[in-house]
């Protein structure tokens, strides 16, 4: 949604993000944000692949490879300790739309980065043991926060409930661990030959330096990768849900927990912007429709939340909690549709309108205190169309007005528009 | 063009640490305040005496969650409705020592949300209701913590660690039932009241908010109480906690130390550094990066007042359990006897270089750094002097290190799983 008029309040004054911008001949996009007063510089590498690109049988694999990112690159056979002599840290996170590498290291140094960034841009190791070693990390990870944990699998399960078709229906850990033991060194070999290369990525430094000096130094590191191609993106497409989806899983855990799973908008549409601040007036706050009704009034649920999946693709809209002991889902199940039906008839007051939005402000304002949060999201608002995204946004949320929010969840909570995971307590308490 | 050879590495020369305004609250209480130049973004710390360590822990757990729970004249949720209408944020953080109020807002919010927060503290009025919400909150959470054997280890580690002092008491389920109001109004006077020991301020304000911020605390100001050190005695052996269908063991290794004015302390750090606390240490090397046995482990320095000490800590596969144990007796073993070589010690002096760059940067992180050494009556010379250790330190003096403290047979062992295979 763009704004229909430009409404500037008075405490409003957005301090804008500057940035430049670049791109060398083989496709690589640069993102180049100034910052005078940090001694610190950030390397952050947006690679446009994601656990929804891979195969169903092959699933958990984007992330796989994200920890052999790490273990050596053609020319350099470590990726860290060069960064750490050099006084930086390096890290990387993969969602199911993207993986983004990043290195946050003294100004001066920031050399090191591009020429371990770049070379593993190059080519990979490929070393077996590598593989092998990761491949065990990875089934650790997996037990240490999906099987271990009480309520761990619930993302596990949740996801093929509400996903038939969109490879939005596995984790992006993966499927089962099964999956992650048959990887074989070919398949490393044939994701790095697809996905990793410049025309596939998003480089965004920022730092206190010259913006020549920067388009110099990234012209030699990345300069001379073959361009590649940037694969095609054809995945299955999510057919429109019409019927309410239900699953009952029993875990030896201490209390029951819910999760209703709405379908929301893409990323890049103005629902998205409208149902991130109906999630904060449903579920975020103590003060939140959801915490107050079902909580404080009912007593039915010890802990509720509302919040949106930014997934790039067609995401989420969800509300989850634990139940209160001796409450049923049922009544909560009957109570919650009350309130959803209740707020589409009489959503919110000017006033609560006008506290959402200075709550997003300030949330931002704090967001952007780190030189690396800025850097991850002008790369990934490139990612979305235009880096400058960062500094439009808050005028998108601006110009949501409260018929914005009525309609949205008129639209949103309907039951064929809803699938529901219970995970029902085996343990008892009085 | 020559790929294979780093680029050359440039020295850190300097660190500039900003010292903060300092002004004391009621003549008692430090108040600290760093300037964020730049942005809106403020944020002000109340430090409390009000920590777990102080009476039983239920009592500081259930009144930290009750300070904004209502009064006479307002509920919880008017408190928060008019904490959001200011676009403010709070968090409240309990330790074993302290009690920290934290608000957030823009320049402009703070000083009428921290009125709104000091206004609830002074007229709080422990409704039943809310305290029996709380108390059945807390209940359920804690036995979803039962179910983590990363949670089973810790507290254990930490009953066994500090035995006999009141760093070792925890909260049970039982607990929440013998509670009683009179008893958490009774903490909240004790502690809260007169209980305010320091506060901080990051943000852009004039002279007179500042003044204004003084005057909303000086209520509230007290002073620590110099309750005498408590002794530890190095606690060690082995103790399994059995917990049926895990896939994973959680692991706890440790001993007693010493805070920040030790002589050893600087020294202390860098050794284990190479040891345990950072992503290209021995213990990650071997055990996750070659073994593959786990999805992370780390050894740090954990300070208390006047005390601390040192903590191994891991979740690994449930059948490479005692594996890993051996592994993690193995590279102390290796630390005692060999020296360690140029590269992998000249590698740590610039990691922890940088990362000392890294710490300083920016005003919320200089306002940590700067608590860090305010919390044992230290100034920033202390930082001055971790540079020059760092600059001097030898293969030897961390080998000596090693061989007075990563001592296996004088450590307390806690693991937390299915019964350990050998």
């Amino acid at each position: 949604m763009r704004p229909k008029q430009r409404k500037i309040l008075q405490n409003f004054n957005f301090n804008m993000i500057q940035f430049e911008r670049f791109e060398l001949k083989n496709g690589l996009k640069v993102i180049f944000h100034k910052d005078t007063s940090t001694p610190m510089a950030v390397v952050n590498t947006l690679y446009d692949v994601g656990a929804r690109d891979e195969q169903e049988d092959k699933t958990g694999f984007a992330h796989l490879f994200e920890h052999l990112m790490f273990g050596g690159s053609v020319n350099i056979p470590s990726y860290d300790a060069p960064l750490q002599n050099a006084g930086g840290e390096s890290n990387a996170f993969t969602s199911n739309d993207i993986t983004n590498y990043y290195n946050v290291l003294p100004a001066q140094n920031i050399e090191t980065a591009l020429w371990l960034e770049s070379d593993r841009m190059l080519s990979l190791a490929f070393s077996p043991k590598s593989l092998e070693v990761q491949r065990s990390v990875v089934i650790e990870e997996f037990k240490q926060r999906y099987l271990n944990q009480p309520y761990g699998d619930d993302w596990l399960l949740l996801r093929p409930l509400a996903y038939l078709k969109h490879p939005y229906k596995w984790a992006t850990i993966g499927k089962s661990l099964q999956h992650i033991e048959e990887v074989q060194l070919d398949d490393v070999k044939a994701f790095f030959q697809k996905h990793y290369n410049p025309a596939n990525a998003i480089l965004c430094i920022s730092g206190n330096f010259e913006f020549e000096y920067i388009k110099q130094l990234v012209e030699h590191w990345y300069g001379n990768i073959p361009g590649g191609i940037k694969p095609a993106r054809i995945l299955p497409q999510e057919p429109k849900q019409t019927e309410f989806r239900k699953a009952i899983y029993e875990r030896d855990v201490p209390a029951d927990a819910f999760y209703y799973a709405f379908k929301m908008g893409e990323r890049k549409s103005e629902e998205y912007y409208i149902a991130d601040m109906l999630s904060d007036e449903l579920g975020k706050e103590k003060s939140s429709v959801l915490y107050l009704k079902l909580k404080k009034e009912l007593q039915l649920v010890t802990d509720i939340n509302a919040y949106i999946l930014g997934s790039l693709d067609q995401g989420l809209f969800i509300i989850s909690g634990k139940m209160m002991n001796g409450k049923s889902m049922d009544e909560l199940d009957s109570a919650l549709w009350e309130v959803l039906n209740e707020f589409q008839l009489n959503p919110i007051t000017a006033q609560e309108l006008k506290r959402l939005k200075l709550k997003i402000r300030t949330s931002r304002e704090f967001q952007e205190q780190g030189l690396l949060n800025r850097t991850m999201n002008l790369a990934y608002y490139e990612l979305l169309g235009d880096a400058n995204g960062i500094n439009e946004e808050h005028e998108i949320y601006n110009a949501i007005e409260v018929e914005h929010l009525q309609e949205l969840s008129k639209q949103l909570f309907v039951k064929e528009n809803c699938s529901l995971l219970q995970i029902k307590a085996t343990q008892s308490h009085e | 063009m020559n790929r294979i050879e780093a680029p050359r590495l440039k020295e850190i020369d300097t660190i500039n640490f900003i010292e903060p305004r300092k002004v004391l609250i009621g003549n008692i209480a430090p108040f600290y305040s760093i300037e964020n130049q730049g942005s809106e973004a403020a944020r002000i710390e109340l430090f409390f005496k009000a920590g777990t360590i102080i009476d039983r822990p239920v009592l500081a757990s259930l009144c930290s969650g009750l300070l904004l729970a209502g009064t006479s004249k307002e509920s919880a949720t008017d408190i928060h409705n008019n904490i959001d209408d200011l676009g403010g944020f709070f968090d409240i953080n309990l330790s074993q020592e302290h009690t920290v109020v934290s608000v957030y807002a823009l320049n402009d919010q703070i000083i009428p949300l921290l009125t709104i927060v000091m206004d609830a503290m002074h007229n709080a009025s422990f409704p039943e209701a809310e305290i029996e919400e709380q108390i059945a909150d807390k209940k359920q959470r804690l036995r979803v913590s039962y179910e983590k054997v990363n949670f089973l280890c810790q507290r254990d580690f930490q009953k066994r660690l500090f035995e006999g002092t009141n760093y070792a008491k925890v909260t049970e389920i039982e607990d929440y039932e013998t509670v009683t109001r009179a008893e958490i109004i009774d903490f909240f006077n004790s502690n809260y009241r007169n209980g305010l020991l320091k506060a901080t301020l990051v943000g852009r304000l004039q002279e007179k908010q500042l003044i204004e911020i003084e005057q909303l605390l000086e209520p509230w100001a007290g002073k620590e109480v110099t309750n005498d050190t408590p002794i530890f005695k190095q606690q060690k052996g082995n103790y399994h906690i059995e917990k049926t269908a895990t896939v994973q063991t959680g692991i706890r290794i440790g001993r007693i130390m010493f805070d920040r004015k030790h002589e050893d302390y600087h020294g202390f750090v860098i050794m284990n550094t190479i040891f345990g606390d950072y992503f290209g240490s021995r213990l990650m090397k071997n055990i996750r990066e070659d073994k593959g046995y786990t999805y992370g482990i780390g050894s740090a320095l954990a300070e208390m007042k006047d005390n601390g000490y040192f903590i191994i800590g891991t979740e690994v596969g449930a059948e490479v359990a005692a594996a890993t144990l051996k592994e993690i007796q193995f590279e102390m073993t290796h630390m005692k006897e060999q020296l360690v070589d140029k590269e992998e010690l000249e590698l740590v002096r610039n990691y922890l270089l940088g990362q000392a760059l890294k710490s300083a940067d920016g005003p919320f992180a200089m306002m940590d750094l700067f608590l860090g050494v305010e919390m044992h009556g230290l100034d920033y010379s202390f930082y001055n002097e971790a540079l020059k250790k760092l600059k001097l330190i030898t293969a030897v003096e961390i080998q000596s290190l090693a061989k007075k403290y990563l001592v296996w047979e004088e450590m307390l062992v806690i693991t937390a799983g299915q019964q350990l295979i050998d």
